[in-house]
């Protein structure tokens, strides 16, 4: 067998075999934790210390603009950022963009709330504390103490409460969301009359002291897509809204310049910002260990890897066979 | 008449939206509530008018036996089946957290999986396209080829640990000559978009308007 062939050969390789490979490395660091360390950028630190400093008093808003196919990247943002607001007791804003999105939404609360999840938060829905919210007792302190003395205990390893229409509002989607991100800077209330539970928004505390986006602190968007810019046209542009983007790997290329701008206070770009940020809230004592992100970073190294040896070995291929002289190679494609 | 009314609507609309936007008085803020109020009621109609088009073009490749007519019915049944479970139980339509519907198990259950499969095999066909397109063939090739393959490792953990210069490259790319490129990218699309938007005010480009009132 002469050397060029051997080059064709490998250049021609049945593409199953790479497909095959993928597959192992994609499946074996699941099995075998590796735990590489993930070193946190600026992009992402911006958004944790600027989530850091807000507290009861203040908003934010978690756009769920992302639908099944990207929530491997996206969802651990939107619940890195939804824990840490939990934690500090800062209300959460829920919407999205799209009918899909808004069972993203569920998703991300269905796995904070749950009791299975490691740190989840104890849920309190909006009807369970009506007798505290009518006799006045709203502010957040005032609230946990009140309802811990009506005999509820939090249960062990929740930890904390989320009381509905306090701490959290799923708002949920609405149509043509840009011109409820228009809307919402006049009221809230006005586009979600009330959340995807059928609350009355109207009675909820946390939207009687943020009526509209003026008065909410941020808004963060976990986007597949390029609805996130719809955040900067609309409501940064708008009202100063600052944004924050948490966006696929893709994506994150081609916002740098709103965050060179100053127009998004940061990124979470694929699953490595995902990873960032779980990283800074384990290591702040937000949450008891790292997450999914974090995992899903071994399997991303392996994966990177092997498509650089790929491009590696189909480089070498293609030279040394001498194929580069030739103006058309032949391959199976 | 048929091009006139459509073309007078869209130049008053038009230039009353510019003119809100940089007018901060009452008028022109009642101007702009009155168009978000009105704009998803009439986007609720575009809804009506996208489904019925749906079903019509479906049932009639079903009718005519046309090429893959089959397909048609995977897009028919689901179109109906959801809306119908999720009115019949309401709940659903809230997720049902506590509560699991039908609509929320078919949800969380087939579409979810569907697309989430559907995405991660982009992993194998990136792979299988980097090992027999990526090649150095020329000198701007290869610096696209050292680019991708610095930012790539950068991306990752591993990277951090085959050298710290390693992901710093990667972000200086990302932060520096991306950034440069995808300004002028989206300068130059932004300007199009304007003057697009002018011609569409102004009566010069009538393309939307499609064969109204030839």
């Amino acid at each position: 067998m002469s050397a060029v062939s051997i080059w064709e050969k490998m250049l021609n390789i049945d593409r199953r075999w790479i497909f095959l490979s993928i597959g192992v490395v994609s499946i074996v660091p699941f099995f075998i934790n590796f735990g590489m360390p993930v070193v946190t950028t600026d992009e992402v630190e911006g958004i944790f210390d600027y989530m850091d400093e807000l507290g009861p008093e203040n908003a934010i808003f978690v756009s769920f603009d992302f639908a099944p196919g990207t929530q491997a990247e996206n969802m651990p943002m939107a619940i890195g950022v939804i824990r840490h607001a939990l934690h500090n007791n800062v209300p959460v804003f829920m919407t999205a963009n799209y009918p899909l999105h808004h069972g993203m939404m569920l998703a991300a609360m269905e796995y904070i709330l749950n009791p299975n999840t490691i740190g989840y938060y104890q849920d309190v829905p909006f009807d369970e504390w009506s007798d505290l919210r009518e006799s006045g007792i709203v502010a957040r302190d005032d609230l946990e103490e009140a309802w811990e003395g009506q005999g509820n205990q939090l249960p062990e390893g929740a930890l904390g409460w989320a009381f509905e229409g306090r701490d959290y509002a799923m708002l949920g989607y609405a149509p043509v969301f840009n011109l409820v991100i228009l809307g919402m800077t006049s009221s809230i209330q006005t586009q979600y009359p009330v959340d995807t539970h059928g609350n009355p928004t109207s009675e909820m505390p946390m939207l009687q002291e943020h009526k509209n986006l003026r008065e909410v602190d941020m808004a963060l968007s976990c986007s597949g897509s390029a609805a996130c810019v719809w955040w900067v046209t609309y409501a940064r542009e708008k009202i100063g809204l600052p944004i924050a983007f948490g966006v696929t790997a893709v994506m994150a290329t081609d916002y740098f310049p709103y965050i060179q701008t100053g127009q998004v206070i940061g990124q979470m770009g694929g699953l490595r910002g995902a990873a960032e940020y779980e990283v800074l809230l384990a290591e702040n004592g937000i949450t008891p260990s790292t997450d999914k992100a974090f995992t899903g970073m071994d399997v991303q190294s392996a994966a990177h890897i092997l498509i650089i040896l790929f491009i590696i070995m189909g480089n070498i291929a293609y030279f040394a066979g001498g194929f580069h002289k030739q103006k058309t190679l032949k391959g199976r494609g | 008449m048929k091009r006139t009314v459509p073309l007078m609507i869209v130049m008053v609309g038009g230039i009353l939206m510019i003119i809100q936007y940089f007018i901060p008085h009452q008028i022109s803020q009642t101007i702009f509530e009155y168009y978000t109020d009105w704009a998803p009621i009439i986007v609720a109609f575009a809804l009506v008018l996208g489904v019925g088009s749906l079903t019509r073009i479906h049932s009639h490749k079903i009718k005519r036996r046309a090429q893959n007519w089959p397909y048609s019915w995977a897009v028919l049944i689901p179109l109906y089946t959801m809306p119908f479970l999720a009115h019949i139980w309401p709940q659903s339509l809230g997720g049902g957290m506590d509560q699991p519907s039908i609509y929320h198990f078919l949800f969380m259950h087939i579409q979810v999986p569907i697309q989430a499969t559907m995405f991660s095999m982009l992993a194998f066909y990136i792979a299988s396209a980097a090992f027999r397109a990526f090649r150095a063939k020329s000198a701007l090739a290869t610096v696209l080829l050292i680019a991708a393959v610095i930012v790539m490792l950068g991306q990752v953990p591993i990277g951090d640990l085959l050298g710290k210069w390693l992901p710093s490259t990667g972000l200086w790319i990302l932060r520096y000559p991306n950034l440069a490129a995808k300004r002028a990218i989206m300068l130059g699309v932004g300007f199009g978009m304007l003057a697009t938007n002018l011609k569409i005010i102004f009566g010069v480009e009538r393309n939307w308007l499609g064969g109204a009132g030839k």
